[in-house]
């Protein structure tokens, strides 16, 4: 009894002082040490002299220059991956869930996980320079549905962004009651890539989000937010191929967009678009998917209600929205895919346009994950 | 309750609203370990332990997922649950890797019209740490009250 006795005292006491330990480098590393200037030299040209001791992602955003990131510097979305060729140090395990074998090899880093402690060099893709901050005003808040809202944003300065359809911002969502931190968001942009002094997101609540509860209970027309952007590949391919698009709750947003594009341009293009709901209140923007289908002669809106309310009177199609893809479709292997929504619907949606034949190159989605 | 510097920093790091609106704590003063050891001996009393309810949490997500967002009957009938997932990932608290789908899972028991929800995230907090969130926490979790649902058979 006494040896054991002996043996947890000692436990404890080795235990007590890792932990004191580590109590003091976390302190020094946030109240003493001090990193000084360095020096980030971006592809081999430009230069910034900053003081050290942040992360990058953070340090480049403070010079305006914006990599993207859907969690806003969390660590958990595992998009804002850059070069980093030397002095960002060993990659964090925090990092390897997010990288290849092949990208570790080639030092692709998370930004957001770097820290710049010295002079360090990285590379990024020459258009993350055409990203912009911007100041707007939030001048319109419309309800679409029970939990997912329209916010349309004036831009004042700069005035006007140029955003191909399909492309996100990061919305920048301010301290507030349920958050210490500002956070930023990346929402898919609904609005009509012509109107370019406007940004509409569709935006829909999630339960204790960050962003999404300040967007719903604090936002309110006539406040200023900012945002930065654009991003993202996901647009229309430049091929005739007729397309399948499917999407879920604020999944609409960048097919609102890319729709307004193909009007624009007078496009000729098949496509069916496939939007699926829990019930009818889960539907939205039914007048507008109506003008589009009379602007668009190849347009088609298959609006899907898996379980629809008795008395809604709905004739529409029943089921999920994967399987009004399979009713409708033997044979896929000449279609495109588009898909937006929700992460387990995006496998589910991918399962079954490979199943139907489409070769994975030519589904094109944007998980945000 | 003495606590040491590790977990004063997980307490600082629960309560604050860093990674969740409104942080895990919730309005509750007590001590994270103090939640922890009396959640645990709730659950004892009731005959059930925390893996178990996270086993029938997990079970029932994945019942649930492939539904995408729609009720699925369960126990007969007496039961319905619905997994929703959203964009985006949650991070454990406790300082280790540790990521999370932002999935949304709830169970309604259809005589009573109880519902009660919980994320992936809270799975893992329930499984590995026993912690069920503070009262007054979005997503706290009373043991008794979740017991009473999925362990129908248990007291």
């Amino acid at each position: 009894m006494v040896d054991f006795l002996h043996f947890l005292l000692t436990v404890l006491i080795i235990s007590s002082i890792g932990a004191a330990l580590a109590m003091v480098l976390v302190l020094c590393e946030k109240y003493i040490v001090n990193y000084g200037p360095c020096k980030v030299t971006i592809n081999k040209d430009k230069v910034l002299d900053i003081q050290g001791g942040s992360p990058l992602l953070t340090v480049l955003r403070d010079e305006k220059i914006f990599i993207p990131s859907a969690c806003g510097g969390r660590g958990t979305c595992g998009v804002c991956k850059c070069t980093v060729k030397t002095g960002g140090g060993p990659v964090l395990p925090t990092e390897t869930p997010f990288l290849t074998k092949e990208e570790q090899a080639a030092d692709v880093r998370l930004s957001c996980q770097v820290k710049v402690r010295n002079d360090i060099d990285i590379e990024i893709p020459e258009e993350l320079f055409n990203i912009r901050e911007y100041v707007s005003t939030c001048i319109e808040i419309e309800e679409l549905t029970y939990d997912m809202r329209r916010f349309r944003f004036e831009l004042q300065d700069p005035p006007t962004i140029n955003f191909t359809a399909g492309q996100f911002v990061q919305l920048l969502c301010p301290r507030y009651k349920g958050s210490s931190e500002e956070v930023y968001r990346a929402y898919s942009i609904a609005s009509d890539p012509t109107q370019t002094h406007l940004i509409d997101l569709i935006i829909r609540l999630v339960p204790n989000g960050i962003c999404t509860t300040w967007c719903f209970e604090y936002l309110k027309e006539g406040d200023s937010v900012k945002l930065n952007g654009p991003y993202g590949d996901f647009r229309l391919s430049e091929t005739e191929a007729p397309m399948v698009f499917v999407a879920g709750g604020s999944g609409m947003a960048p097919f609102a967009s890319i729709l307004s594009q193909m009007r624009n341009i007078d496009s000729k293009r098949q496509v069916k678009y496939f939007f699926g709901g829990n019930t009818t209140k889960d539907l939205c923007m039914a007048e507008e998917m109506k003008a589009f289908a009379n602007a668009l002669e190849g347009f088609e809106f298959i609006p899907v209600v898996a379980n629809p309310e008795e008395g809604s009177g709905w004739t529409g199609e029943i089921g999920l929205v994967t399987e009004a893809v399979q009713r409708m479709y033997p044979d896929l292997s000449k279609h495109e895919g588009y898909l937006c929504g929700s992460p387990d619907m995006i496998d589910a949606a991918i399962k079954v346009f490979t199943d139907l034949g489409m070769p994975e190159e030519n589904v094109y989605y944007d998980k945000f994950a | 309750m003495k606590q040491s510097p590790r977990d004063k920093k997980l307490e600082e790091v629960l309560r604050s609203t860093k990674l969740v609106a409104g942080g895990f704590m919730g309005n509750d003063s007590r001590h994270p370990i103090e939640i922890i050891e009396q959640d645990i001996v709730a659950m004892e009393e009731l005959g059930v332990t925390a893996m178990q309810v996270a086993d029938r949490m997990a079970d029932l997500t994945e019942l649930a997922k492939p539904r995408l967002g729609n009720w699925i009957d369960y126990a007969y009938g007496k039961l319905r649950v619905k997994s929703e997932d959203y964009k985006g990932r949650l991070v454990c608290p406790w300082p280790h890797p540790g990521l999370f789908d932002k999935r949304i899972t709830t169970v309604e028991h259809l005589e009573t019209g109880k519902q009660i929800s919980w994320t992936d995230l809270n799975i893992h907090m329930i499984a590995e740490h026993g912690f069920f969130e503070g009262k007054g926490a979005y997503f706290r979790i009373e043991p008794a009250e979740i017991i009473s649902i999925l362990f129908e058979d248990k007291p």
